[in-house]
């Protein structure tokens, strides 16, 4: 299990798929607090709430990405067919998945990291330019960045599931990106009772930052951990059983 | 090395040859379809045994049948007497290249091999070994887009290699190589088997396959049409074509 992880490390760090990832998920994070900080009033932007709600874009923006790195691990692998020589040195399929998720999970933790220090500090840097004081406490930044890394691992956890479940590159991309982007921001607005059971709102509830609607009924931080990781694990069981058992073309 | 016939290992197992690769009654369908057809085939160890066939005939399928890429619907399929995926180190018994795409055209020649050299646990001085044995040591570190056809021929057979394997199967490997990488190739196989190791070879490029292998064995919808040894065949080249076009475009009408 060690040998398979350490190649799917190595894997990782080999193609330029998860900078070409990173640099695009910095370019969305600065632009999108960019764009909430400029266009705003001064009165709005001075309310904490309003400052956490911010914050909470990077912890969506690191969790999509960190979906799409552990997605792509695996699709990537069926795209190129490098699928195949994968399995014939490890033909226990499942050891193969369950190192992917933990390679994912250790990269999904950097992406956690840069997406919610990036928002945070842009946040500071425009606020500041504005004249707005900043409301927010060291302890807000502390669960920011631990349930923002945290909730990223078990997104990139997630991702690898789906991945492994759809295996085409461009359904499994295209279907995170539906859910996170549309679908769960909707689930979120229209039954926020429902919606903020749901991964997204649970990892905004893990890093402490507010979702627009649901302010009030954000879960707790610990359930939404439990939430997460039983996500995870569905989907990653879910993955592991069908990549068991079907042919690889 | 392992002697394969354990000639020199009389107590430890009784002196009986193992086929490298057996299948019994291997049968699969997609439906209505019958890709591979009630195929019973063993390859003895220290041959190069050509796998021909028509396109759609079965050959890749069956490979795949073989490897525990694919699930047969009926039947069964061994190398060294096993199911492919209960070899302890699978990559030290077989090394198999079945297309020669199957690298990320991102990844360096030499990550490639790593990447697999890691989970095979095999270190990555043997690495540089096959680099060189296919003479890729000098583009290793160039991203595989930049490769020709050949040279991902080539890189493919290093992984293949990668774990020191008793059983090679290749599907096309001269796809690409230019009549010198051929010529290294077919001797590299004779080699191969002469140290009592196993070959299995698709290919469709006949007088070629004819000058490589002890035997052949021929699909033909699915079906095993043929097994002959090479030098049964007065004038191998000629009379392969024959026996080949016979039987495959007789089964065809």
């Amino acid at each position: 299990m060690t040998a398979q992880l350490r190649s799917e490390l190595l894997k990782q760090r080999s193609t330029r798929t998860n900078l070409v990832l990173l640099a695009w998920m910095v370019g969305i994070a600065l632009l999108v607090v960019a764009l909430h900080v400029l266009s705003f009033s001064v009165g709005t932007l001075a309310r904490p709430d309003n400052q956490m709600k911010i914050l909470g874009l990077g912890t969506s923006i690191g969790a999509l990405f960190a979906a799409l790195l552990g997605a792509l691990s695996i699709t990537g692998e069926f795209r190129t067919g490098t699928i195949r020589p994968t399995f014939l040195i490890t033909p226990r399929r499942t050891r193969v998945i369950a190192a992917k998720v933990l390679a994912s999970m250790i990269a999904g933790v950097g992406f956690g990291l840069v997406a919610q220090t990036l928002t945070a500090g842009a946040e500071a840097a425009g606020l500041a330019a504005r004249g707005i004081h900043i409301e927010l406490s060291s302890a807000d930044y502390a669960q920011l960045l631990a349930g923002g890394a945290l909730s990223a691992a078990l997104f990139a956890a997630i991702g690898v599931g789906v991945g492994a479940i759809v295996r085409n590159q461009v359904a499994a991309v295209a279907g995170l990106c539906v859910w996170l982007l549309f679908l769960e921001p909707l689930l979120l607005g229209d039954v926020p009772t429902a919606g903020k059971y749901a991964p997204e709102a649970s990892a905004g509830a893990v890093a402490g930052a507010i979702q627009s609607q649901i302010a009030d009924s954000l879960i707790a931080p610990a359930l939404g951990v439990v939430l997460l990781a039983a996500y995870a694990a569905l989907a990653d069981l879910a993955g592991s059983l069908l990549i068991a058992r079907r042919d690889v073309g | 090395m392992q002697d394969a016939t354990d000639h020199r290992r009389p107590t430890t197992a009784p002196p009986q040859l193992q086929p490298a690769l057996s299948a019994t009654n291997l049968t699969k369908r997609y439906g209505d379809v019958i890709a591979v057809d009630d195929l019973t085939v063993a390859l003895e160890p220290g041959s190069i045994t050509g796998f021909l066939g028509p396109n759609g005939a079965g050959k890749t399928t069956t490979l795949r049948l073989v490897l525990d890429l694919a699930e047969p619907t009926s039947g069964t399929a061994l190398v060294f007497g096993r199911p492919y995926r209960q070899l302890e180190h699978p990559s030290r018994r077989v090394g198999a290249v079945l297309e020669s795409g199957d690298f990320d055209p991102g990844r360096s020649g030499r990550n490639h091999l790593r990447a697999l050299a890691l989970a095979a646990q095999v270190g990555f001085d043997r690495v540089e070994e096959v680099l060189a044995l296919v003479e890729l040591t000098a583009a290793a570190d160039r991203r595989v887009r930049t490769y020709s056809l050949g040279m991902r021929q080539r890189l493919g057979l290093a992984a293949a290699l990668l774990g020191d394997p008793e059983l090679l199967i290749l599907d096309e490997p001269g796809n690409g190589l230019d009549p010198a990488g051929v010529h290294w190739l077919r001797s590299f196989l004779r080699q191969f088997a002469d140290a009592g190791r196993t070959v299995l070879i698709c290919s469709h490029v006949l007088a070629e396959v004819a000058q490589t292998v002890d035997s052949v064995l021929i699909l033909s919808h699915g079906r095993l049409v043929a097994e002959r040894r090479i030098d049964e065949l007065p004038d191998p080249a000629r009379t392969l074509e024959a026996l080949y076009l016979e039987l495959t475009t007789r089964e065809g009408s």
